[in-house]
């Protein structure tokens, strides 16, 4: 069996398809780390002169003047106390009606914590999911438009054993590949907090880094769902059809429908990066509301529980694919 | 089960159809290919040749019947006995962007084949130099000779080769006949389907005929096509000759200068035309080809499906 998973691994590593994928793979993220950092870069020495110029115009212009003379004579509608002093009045109108260097130098610092559970980390995560599903679909849909599969049977001719060796291959190779895209991810947007002083590293990389590995399980599981699709239905295309098309409006069928969010594939999804989500579902409220009104109210789904539906759809998936590669005849 | 390298026994393959139809492509199909030598599985496209190939191969899987290879029922057991099988399906089927050689490592890392065996099955193809080109790169005739050469990666007992020449040219051709005529006489047992009766008759010691998926004839050759005692007799002087063969007591039915004569011995002719002192320019034996015997046998089938 370590014989074909290495033939497997060698077949994988020199398809150009998922050569390219996997680059893609990297360099996505790269793109994106690259974006998060431009975003949440702080102002440099040029922007602080331009906003100090601005600043001094604005404090200058008859407008702004009108304004603090304003607030000095009627500071209760700045929500100032009228019993100070004049010195005091004034410095509490210009820190309040003045414009202050700050507002022309706003940016987002980098937060990993906001990163991981509301930005980058989610869009990391999936397009290198997406990425390697297509990879371990093309992985699969070239053996059976090339035809080489009949040649790979008419010496491994224990199907089983062919496609779980392949299968194997996938796995650790999407695995280890998403791991390291994952964590360099990561590693990467601590350095970068660590150099402009934001908070980083201890349990909040460890945190991040667990995010990361989740998302890498996520990313592995993905390819071996498009692989296992692809031996069944034996046609790429077919696969991404079903695939994109569960993803894009799966989870509206299921809301028009009404079925709980508990049973959309993406927040399952999600519920396993993120160790758990967060969902609202519609409850009577308690007395003394009104009759047939609704509330809503939060509930969690768990890790355990979307790594098992994901899981399900994973091994329900497999099992049909193998099945139908051990029954069906090849062309 | 005897010592057949390859027999089946009742076997039935159905397709259905999309719309519901039932296609049988083979049907209580009994092959029995001895050990040794090149037996050639002959019939018209569309009889089953190919679907039988791929039940054996444990490509499809039989509707019914039983079938073995090397006395081990097939497909339960196909995994003891694949090793000691080389087989090219139809066309060639190989990943189109790698070269040769990676495609031939690929299956030879597969049964664990020895370091060394992708350069003999190359060289053994004549493939050297061009081995390490992409396989989308090839001519038709050297995807036939990489497919070819992937089945010498075994060492294979049985080879079973489905329409090996497709595509080649007369050299090419020439080259694989000799290649499967030399794997035949160094004990290697050839399964040859093919449509060309020519290269069958030149090649094979043994065939078997099926038409619509049914057998129609087996045996060797020399017994399918049986015996004839008619001989072509050409000589300087036809009219004399036939009135001394006449004579000796053998039939002779001359046409245009020639003489048609039967004799269980050819020597009789030659003897009685040489007392005669009439010398031959021309004697052969009139012997059926196998086209004639295939034709007649799948026209007849056809009648009578």
């Amino acid at each position: 069996m370590l014989r074909l998973i290495r033939v497997e691994l060698r077949r994988l590593l020199h398809r150009r398809a998922v050569l390219v994928l996997l680059a893609a793979a990297v360099l996505l993220p790269l793109a994106i780390a690259v974006g998060v950092g431009v975003d949440t870069r702080p102002p440099g020495d040029d922007e602080v002169a331009v906003a100090t110029e601005q600043l001094e115009r604005d404090l200058d212009s008859k407008q702004t003047q009108r304004q603090l003379r304003r607030c000095i004579e009627h500071p209760q509608e700045w929500g100032i106390a009228v019993n100070l002093g004049d010195a005091e009045l004034r410095e509490e109108c210009e820190a309040t009606a003045l414009p202050q260097l700050d507002w022309y130098l706003w940016f987002q610092p980098l937060d990993l914590a906001e990163q991981r559970d509301e930005g980058s980390g989610i869009l990391v995560a999936l397009v290198v999911a997406m990425l390697l599903m297509v990879a371990g679909t093309t992985f699969a849909g070239h053996d059976w438009s090339s035809g080489s599969v009949a040649n790979q049977v008419l010496f491994e001719p224990r199907r089983g054993r062919l496609w779980a060796a392949k299968a194997v291959a996938l796995l650790v190779t999407s695995f280890v590949a998403a791991a390291v895209v994952h964590t360099g991810y990561w590693l990467g947007l601590n350095a970068l907090a660590d150099h402009r002083d934001q908070p980083h590293g201890g349990a909040l990389l460890a945190d991040c880094l667990q995010f990361g590995l989740r998302a890498a399980a996520v990313a592995a599981a993905a390819a071996i769902l498009g692989f296992a699709l692809t031996m069944l239905f034996r046609s790429t295309v077919a696969t991404l059809g079903i695939v994109f098309g569960v993803a894009l409006a799966g989870g509206m069928v299921l809301a028009v429908v009404g079925v709980s969010d508990l049973w959309n594939p993406a927040f399952n999804l999600w519920a396993v990066i993120a160790n758990g989500a967060t969902y609202a579902v519609e409850v009577s409220c308690p007395p003394p509301s009104a009759s047939g009104e609704l509330c809503y109210e939060d509930r969690v789904l768990s890790l355990t529980r979307g790594a098992t539906y994901v899981g399900s759809v994973i091994v329900v998936a497999a099992l049909g694919s193998v099945l139908s590669f051990r029954r069906r005849d090849i062309g | 089960m005897s010592d057949l390298v390859i027999e089946t026994a009742g076997l039935r393959k159905e397709f259905h159809g999309r719309k519901g139809g039932l296609r049988v492509a083979v049907q209580n199909l009994d092959l029995a290919v001895p050990a040794g030598g090149v037996h050639g599985f002959l019939g018209p496209n569309g009889s089953g040749k190919t679907t039988t190939i791929r039940m054996l191969l444990g490509l499809a899987r039989p509707t019914a019947g039983t079938m073995a290879l090397f006395g081990r029922s097939v497909p339960d057991h196909l995994p003891e006995v694949i090793g000691r099988v080389g087989a090219v399906v139809e066309s060639p089927k190989f990943s189109p962007n790698f070269s040769g050689r990676l495609n031939l490592e690929l299956l030879a890392g597969a049964i664990g084949a020895p370091r060394g065996a992708v350069d003999a099955a190359v060289e053994m193809v004549n493939l050297t130099g061009r081995d390490g080109d992409r396989y989308k790169s090839y001519s038709l005739g050297m995807k036939q000779r990489l497919a070819i050469a992937a089945t010498l990666l075994k060492q294979p007992d049985l080879l079973i080769l489905d329409e090996p020449t497709n595509g080649l040219d007369p050299a090419g051709i020439r080259e694989i006949r000799e290649t499967i005529r030399s794997l035949g006489e160094s004990g290697v047992t050839v399964l040859l389907s093919s449509h060309i009766l020519a290269e069958v008759q030149q090649v094979c010691t043994s065939a078997t005929i099926i038409g619509n998926g049914r057998l129609l004839a087996s045996g060797t050759v020399d017994d399918l096509l049986g015996t004839s005692s008619l001989h072509r007799v050409v000589t300087p002087d036809p009219e004399r000759a036939a009135a001394v063969l006449g004579a000796a007591g053998l039939s002779v039915t001359p046409s245009d200068g020639v003489l048609r004569v039967e004799a269980d011995d050819a020597g009789a002719i030659t003897r009685a035309l040489g007392e005669a002192d009439i010398w031959l320019t021309e004697l052969t034996p009139l012997r059926p080809d196998l086209e004639t015997f295939f034709l007649q046998l799948t026209d007849a089938d056809k009648l009578g499906a």
